[in-house]
């Protein structure tokens, strides 16, 4: 997780309607990214293991294989940031996508500048905070914010950034309830009017890596009516 | 249109009407056919028993008369003997013996009919009923052969009148009695009969109330069922008519969605450029920016009213402060006033947060349209949430407070023209978001009576509060 100036940072688009690709990648490289474009997600993947980019920009509605599995492979691969696309408004997209791994969604069509600024705001480091100790430690898990390391019972658990960003933001402040709002601005830079199903579904996605009993969290807990806290 | 012609006068009356109407008018019928075949039957049965018994008694009489009778006997001797004939009440006789008559007190010979008296003349008996003295009477004649003299009789009918007269009201009021059971019986009826077509009425009150996926039921009866079977197809036909309009639109939208994002990232280029670009060539991107802008809108708001109008349209219900909520719109909204009571931040409702943001919007929007800009939102709890958008614009005409919620509509009052970049979509968003989520949504007047708009959305509480 190093400092990203724009000029080093690669992103890899995925998009079939040529009009739509060129313009994207114009407008990204008008706000200083390096773009890799590609036209399915066959080509994607093949262009992603050839060379990991460090955010991929997914368009859900593909040919061949669909953006949701695009997706996942790319989750397999490595836990670079993921940007969905997609042009449907029902929420059930939106939660597929997120789902399917990945961390923030724009729908179609999106102003460029924004699509920017949540790519950096993926990019983003860890917020640096005096208060917050080197080392967390709870009932077998600990998190070493600064190393970005998470152990669980002594082992390794990897996360993706955003959960990783997730975890540390509740753990900064353990046993006080972050709103739903809280995490989106200080996880993903959203104000308050943000999606409050993005801090869900990455909860969901943070409790199946780090629970022993994701069914019945013993330390992520939802606190109705408020949001999440970290119990310790 | 095809309406049905209207026939007669009776098709004016409600369907039921006229069937209990047909039923009482048939009771009628009946009732006057069978009560004057009984009163003519029984006239005539008790005219004939009458007759019967009144020619016998008359032919018994004049047998008597004639027994007693002698060649010498004179009329004056008469009296005597005829007080000792036999009489049945309200009879009378006349007697001929050669040029004399002995006549009844109340009768003269004159009364006697005609043609008894000329068929006498030929000493052949006979009987008919004629009028006397303005009544109808039974009158028999005996000729007494032995002798030069004529037996005549003249029995009163008014008793069987009366009887008569006693049936008939007897008649009349069963006759009523009938004709309202019939009237009864006939709406029951047609209210047995009404009852498939009731629920074809609620079913099409249903659909016109946007329920379009309402059908009616298998019926018992063959011709019901057609009906039923009718009212289906046309319900399916509608149904899917409607959701193709909706859908049209809905892809419409979809398609736009995709040159729209070349365009804006096309004009993000440019506008990233924009100090290499001529004064000229600014002023054109600064028309395309905008009306970019409102382009986008009107797809998006496009959009989602077609999901309305398909009935895809759904809530993502998460929990809400609404008190923070409000903080939040009205520090976005500028100079806006924000009054709450003190316990607002208890008030936690579950919501469509994306959805509420929409409305608030939508309301701030117009308000900062054709109201000057809102100058207060207004939070009031009771048994239900009330927030409410103040401005101190122009206000709006009462007949215009419904009509402003509709799509696409400009107002007569100043301040609404036609290129005021607003979507024209955007109120009767509210309305449809409101209804989603089981609230509601009106303009009136301020309370504090100045001048100005007040929008006022009602949204149920959840249970307990929060």
């Amino acid at each position: 997780m190093g400092q990203h100036s724009p000029m080093s940072t690669r992103i890899l688009t995925v998009e079939d309607d040529q009009r739509i690709r060129t313009a994207v990648r114009l407008a990204l490289e008008e706000e200083g990214w390096d773009v890799e474009e590609t036209a399915s997600g066959e080509e994607a993947l093949e262009a992603f293991s050839r060379k990991p980019a460090d955010v991929v920009l997914i368009d859900i509605m593909l040919p061949g294989i669909d953006g949701f599995e695009v997706c996942r492979s790319i989750r397999r691969l490595g836990d670079v940031p993921i940007v969905m696309v997609t042009a449907r408004s029902d929420s059930h997209d939106v939660v597929a996508g997120l789902e399917a791994g990945a961390d923030d969604y724009l729908r179609k069509p999106f102003d460029p500048k924004e699509l920017s600024a949540r790519i950096r705001a993926l990019l983003r480091r860890i917020r640096p905070d005096e208060g917050r100790p080197v080392r967390i430690q709870i009932d077998g898990l600990e998190i070493l914010p600064d190393a970005g390391v998470v152990c669980y019972a002594g082992e390794d658990v990897h996360l993706t950034r955003t959960e990783f960003r997730l975890l540390v933001e509740l753990a900064t402040h353990p046993d006080r309830v972050l709103s739903r709002e809280d995490l989106l601005e200080r996880v993903w830079g959203y104000d308050y009017f943000g999606d409050g199903r993005l801090v869900d579904v990455h909860v969901r996605r943070l409790r199946m890596k780090i629970e022993p009993d994701a069914a019945n969290p013993r330390f992520v807990v939802t606190v109705r009516g408020m949001g999440y806290k970290l119990q310790t | 249109m095809a309406d049905v012609p209207k026939t007669d006068d009776i098709s004016r009356l409600g369907l039921g009407a006229q069937i209990s109407v047909l039923f009482a008018i048939g009771g009628l019928l009946v009732s006057v056919l069978l009560g004057g075949t009984t009163l003519v039957l029984t006239r005539r049965q008790l005219l004939e028993t009458r007759g019967i018994a009144a020619a016998a008694m008359a032919v018994s009489n004049a047998t008597r008369l004639s027994n007693q009778l002698t060649p010498e006997s004179s009329i004056e001797d008469l009296p005597t003997i005829v007080d000792s004939l036999t009489r049945i009440g309200g009879s009378q006789r006349i007697i001929r013996v050669g040029d004399d008559w002995l006549v009844a007190p109340e009768m003269d010979r004159a009364d006697l009919p005609p043609p008894l008296v000329a068929r006498l003349g030929q000493r052949k008996p006979g009987q008919m009923l004629a009028m006397v003295r303005g009544e109808p009477r039974f009158v028999v004649g005996i000729p007494l052969t032995a002798f030069d003299a004529d037996y005549y009789a003249i029995s009163d009918l008014s008793e069987v009148e009366r009887t008569l007269d006693d049936l008939s009201y007897v008649l009349l009021g069963t006759g009523a009695i009938a004709v309202t059971l019939a009237a009864l019986l006939g709406s029951w009826a047609a209210s047995r009969m009404l009852r498939p077509l009731r629920r074809v009425r609620e079913a099409a009150e249903a659909i016109a109330g946007g329920r379009l996926d309402t059908r009616l039921g298998a019926q018992a009866d063959p011709d019901l069922d057609r009906l039923s079977d009718s009212f289906n197809e046309m319900a399916r036909a509608l149904e899917s008519r409607i959701q193709r309009d909706a859908r049209f639109a809905s892809d419409v939208s979809h398609e736009l969605r995709s040159p729209l994002t070349t365009l804006m990232a096309g004009v993000g280029v440019l506008e990233s450029r924009r100090e290499e670009l001529s004064p000229r060539s600014i002023i054109a991107l600064n028309l395309l920016v905008a009306d970019l802008e409102r382009f986008n809108r009107l797809v998006n708001d496009l959009l989602e009213i077609s999901g309305f109008d398909a009935g895809v349209a759904a809530l993502d219900l998460t929990e809400v402060g609404i008190a923070r909520f409000l903080e939040v719109t009205a520090a976005n909204a500028g100079a806006v006033a924000l009054r709450m009571p003190d316990d607002a931040h208890r008030v936690v409702v579950q919501a469509d947060k994306r959805r509420l943001a929409r409305i608030m919007s939508n309301l701030l929007d117009n308000a900062g349209r054709y109201g000057g800009g809102a100058t207060a939102i207004t939070l009031e709890i009771d048994d239900t949430l009330r927030i409410s958008v103040e401005d101190d614009g122009a206000g709006i005409p009462v007949g215009e407070r419904s009509a402003v919620f509709e799509r696409f509509f400009r107002g007569s009052a100043g301040g609404r023209r036609t290129d005021d970049g607003g979507t024209g979509l955007g109120l009767s968003l509210v309305v449809e978001d409101l209804r989603l989520h089981d609230g509601r949504v009106w303009v009136e007047d301020r309370p504090d009576g100045r001048r100005g708009a007040r929008f006022v959305l009602q949204l149920p509480l959840p249970e307990g509060g929060a």
